[in-house]
């Protein structure tokens, strides 16, 4: 267990190594949406209308700066408490963005399927592993916070 | 798992309209938001967007992310083009890919 409900707080059972790691990619996250030029962050700015390229490019110059900040500022907000015992459920909002977030970008550089099976062998396989933990921590978060709602 | 069957029971959403057209009646036809499958994002995280983001039940955020799942999409919400706008930006700040369109 990662993450484990405590009241109206999450309290985080990560060890060091791990936090450690998190705020790393959580940096590293950062970088890559700062940069704001990788083809990799294309699922996290998708398309609103699929048959209509211009309203779609005004709805994009309307969002994009909000989902950019937004994401930014969950990436500080993880950040700031990654060493903490427990977090509140803004806090475990941040991390649910920054975990699904890094899934995304990760994801889609691995062009995963949902057919795919795990080949500790495969060249990717660490980078598969990553993603995974990753989507271990998020569903730990979704159960903390599906009891806060 | 097997998909349960999904009412998708919008307020708003007036299916089997069938109004003549002229410019102006189209632009009254409801929007309705999509949401895609992909296969990146987790089955319990979309279930709870949509329970965050809708307020739905867990039962019927459950449903949807069911239908999403096996039939490819589901509509979630619409309305107005505004509030489609509007919802699938908050899809999109969560990180699902979601569409609006008009119904026909």
């Amino acid at each position: 267990m990662a993450l484990r409900r405590d009241g109206d707080r999450t309290t985080i059972l990560l060890g060091e190594d791990e936090r450690v790691l998190l705020v790393d990619l959580a940096e590293q996250f950062r970088s890559v949406l700062s940069a704001d030029a990788d083809p990799d962050l294309r699922r996290l700015y998708p398309a609103a209308y699929a048959d209509d390229a211009e309203r779609d490019a005004d709805y994009a110059g309307l969002v994009h700066d909000d989902l950019l900040g937004t994401r930014l500022d969950a990436v500080e907000r993880l950040i700031g408490s990654a060493t903490a015992e427990t977090i509140d459920d803004e806090d475990l909002a941040a991390w649910m963005q920054v975990l699904n977030g890094l899934r995304l970008l990760l994801g889609t550089r691995l062009d995963v399927s949902e057919e795919d099976e795990f080949d500790p062998e495969a060249p990717d396989a660490p980078s598969r592993a990553l993603l995974a933990w990753l989507g271990f921590l998020l569903e730990e978060a979704v159960e903390s916070a599906a009891a806060g709602l | 798992m097997s998909p349960a069957p999904v009412e998708v029971d919008e307020p708003g959403i007036d299916h089997g309209l069938d109004r003549e057209l002229d410019g102006d009646v189209a632009t009254d036809r409801p929007w309705i938001v999509l949401v895609w499958n992909d296969p990146i994002n987790l089955m319990s995280y979309v279930s709870f967007v949509f329970q965050k983001v809708f307020g739905y039940s867990r039962a019927k955020a459950d449903r949807l992310m069911l239908d999403v799942h096996h039939k490819g999409r589901a509509v979630v919400s619409g309305g107005t083009r505004e509030k489609a706008e509007m919802d699938v930006f908050r899809l999109h700040e969560h990180g699902l890919w979601a569409t609006l369109q008009q119904d026909d």
